[in-house]
């Protein structure tokens, strides 16, 4: 009975690793050619998510958690030690091919296309092995010329691209056949906030008019406030937090960030922190940052009192980040409720 | 999934890639010719210190027409060996993988193409030199030339194979030098391209029957330069194919079970 609306499921998914562990150095060394230690490196233990068509989901965790390992497992590199993979209906590690041509992969650390080809031979390359069909090549290839503005690029080989560059054409690589799923693994890392704001864009606009289900494993966490709709978080292999971004926020966001300057702060710094809920972060001259726990209970009161009896210059409201968030959940590995979307 | 045209995409890939090293080309064309020269002499003087025209059903002309023909197929049949091995370190493994092709595929094109450069650019050159400079003599029948053609193409899988299966071990230990040396040792003492299977003991002739490494560049050679008779053909090319047939149903089952033992860097 399967759900047509689920593109990607995965069941108790588990990978195990196996370092070596012997001995270093110069005696550490003769010992290991009688005796290897091994350890067994948990990289996926026990990960399960549903993912639906349509939805942008952003993959994070810190580097080791399992989010590399995980995306490999469903685009067919890895095998699973034990668990479940399916996508669109297919098991990528038992019909490799099959699931290769029905999604695209971008990793950020690596390119798809051939080095030494211009990058129009590598597109090429790409039609013939996806087999599209010339027409449908040739129509998609316009719209995404056109949205990440790759005319220039075509004739040049790949390793003379910068790499933001190199980035939209790995991201229009992954496109030419219309995949319906997307993974893109780390898509903007070392890129300047321009190229990464025009990804986003794009990334957005392809979710929104076609419909493409996208899992992004990332560590800015711009990227997941601007593009993701739901967030599956990773620690040591196991999913710690999975349910939509705005949840996370109104959960556990709860603090306010409030950026204050005063004509005058003689004092005001220890009368502020009697205040119930408040903080005060760092001063500068004339400048305080104060944290507010009490969210947004009673926070304009505290505006209205400073303001009455100070003489404020300039203030601003902030929300916490994303990154805030998921920093104070890995920091008190706070025990959360899983499902944020109501789903078991 | 397989098609012609991606064969040959893949293949010119790699093709075009090698003619960007031309340094390479010229020493390549030196060092081939060096050793058609170092083999012939050292035959001709082994020859010299014996009152026998023949040795082990070679004469010095049939002899020096080996060394050349083999090393001329030899030549053809450059593969990197490295490749895969290289895939793995990197992680440039991964790309292979996302792609809906068989990788075995893959490979096996971009050998070809690796191959065929080294055919144009350096075989043929030494071919050409050899015929001039050396008693050549080749049995033009047609039966012989067509039945060299399919053990050429034999000779050359079951190299890719050999290749092919030594490089999964890197899906396994990752570190594979050891099997690589192991294997090129083999395949240089073994595989005919210095010395005829004909001039080992008994013993060793049994060892090497045993090994697929013959039937990748002595046969092929014995064919060409008519030392093999018409009538031994057949059997020699069935038993080149059952080592394909072998040879392939081996690195299936590698690659099946090779993929379960994958570690790719990264993340």
């Amino acid at each position: 009975m399967a759900d047509r609306n689920i593109v990607i499921e995965v069941e108790n998914l588990h990978k195990e690793f196996s370092v070596d562990e012997s001995g270093k150095g110069f005696w550490g060394s003769i010992k290991a050619l009688f005796h290897r230690r091994k350890r067994i490196v948990h990289a996926v233990d026990g990960v399960d998510f549903k993912i639906e068509r349509g939805e942008f989901v952003g993959y994070v965790g810190e580097n080791g958690a399992g989010k590399s390992t995980t995306i490999k497992m469903l685009t067919g590199i890895l095998v699973p030690t034990s668990g479940v993979a399916r996508v669109n209906g297919i098991v990528p590690y038992e019909e490799r091919q099959k699931n290769a041509m029905n999604i695209g992969v971008v990793f950020g650390q690596r390119t798809q296309l051939w080095w030494d080809l211009p990058v129009r031979e590598s597109f090429e390359m790409l039609r013939v092995i996806f087999r599209v069909p010339l027409d449908e090549f040739t129509a998609t290839m316009k719209r995404l010329n056109q949205a990440l503005d790759l005319e220039p690029l075509l004739t040049m080989p790949v390793r003379k691209l910068s790499l933001g560059q190199r980035m939209r054409c790995d991201i229009a690589a992954s496109l030419l056949h219309r995949p319906d799923v997307l993974f893109l693994d780390e898509p903007t890392i070392g890129l300047d906030v321009i190229a990464k704001e025009n990804i986003r864009t794009f990334l957005a606009e392809i979710n929104r008019e076609h419909g493409t289900t996208i899992i992004l494993t990332t560590h800015d966490m711009n990227d997941i406030e601007q593009l993701c709709g739901r967030l599956i978080i990773l620690d040591q292999g196991k999913t710690v937090f999975d349910g939509e971004t705005a949840a996370l926020k109104s959960k556990f966001g709860s603090d306010k960030l409030i950026e204050v300057e005063f004509h005058d702060v003689a004092g005001i710094g220890d009368r502020l922190e009697k205040i119930d809920g408040v903080t005060l972060i760092r001063k500068e001259g004339h400048k305080l940052w104060l944290r507010y726990a009490n969210g947004s209970d009673g926070i304009g009161g505290l505006i209205g009192d400073m303001a009455k009896e100070y003489q404020l210059k300039d203030l601003s409201i902030k929300e916490p980040s994303v990154e805030s968030i998921i920093r104070t959940i890995y920091q008190k590995r706070v025990a959360l409720p899983k499902h944020e979307n109501g789903e078991d | 999934m397989i098609s012609p045209t991606l064969f040959f995409k893949f293949a010119s890939v790699t093709f075009q890639k090698q003619i960007t090293y031309r340094f390479d080309y010229f020493m390549g064309i030196l060092n081939g010719f060096l050793y058609v020269f170092i083999f012939t002499s050292v035959w001709r003087a082994l020859f010299s210190q014996s009152d026998n025209a023949v040795q082990s059903g070679f004469t010095l002309n049939g002899m020096i027409t080996y060394a050349v023909m083999a090393m001329v197929i030899r030549i053809s049949f450059t593969q990197d060996d490295a490749v895969i091995y290289r895939k793995v370190q990197d992680g440039s493994v991964s790309i292979d993988l996302i792609r809906p092709v068989s990788f075995f595929f893959m490979n096996l094109a971009e050998a070809a193409g690796y191959s065929l450069f080294h055919f144009f650019a350096r075989s043929v050159p030494i071919l050409i030199i050899s015929f001039f400079l050396f008693e050549i003599e080749i049995p033009l029948e047609p039966a012989r030339l067509f039945a060299f053609a399919l053990s050429a193409l034999f000779g050359y899988l079951i190299l890719f194979l050999v290749n092919f299966a030594v490089g999964l071990l890197a899906f396994w230990f990752v570190e594979i030098f050891p099997f690589m040396l192991f294997k090129y040792g083999l395949l240089t003492l073994f595989g005919g391209g210095i010395v005829p299977v004909d001039f080992f003991p008994e013993v060793l002739k049994v060892v090497i029957n045993l090994l697929p490494f013959q039937q990748i560049l002595y046969v092929p050679t014995v064919i060409l330069t008519g030392h093999a008779p018409l009538s031994t053909l057949p059997g020699l090319l069935s038993t080149q194919f059952v080592w394909v047939v072998f040879m392939t149903m081996l690195s299936k089952t590698m690659w099946g079970a090779g993929r379960n033992k994958l570690v790719v860097q990264g993340g």
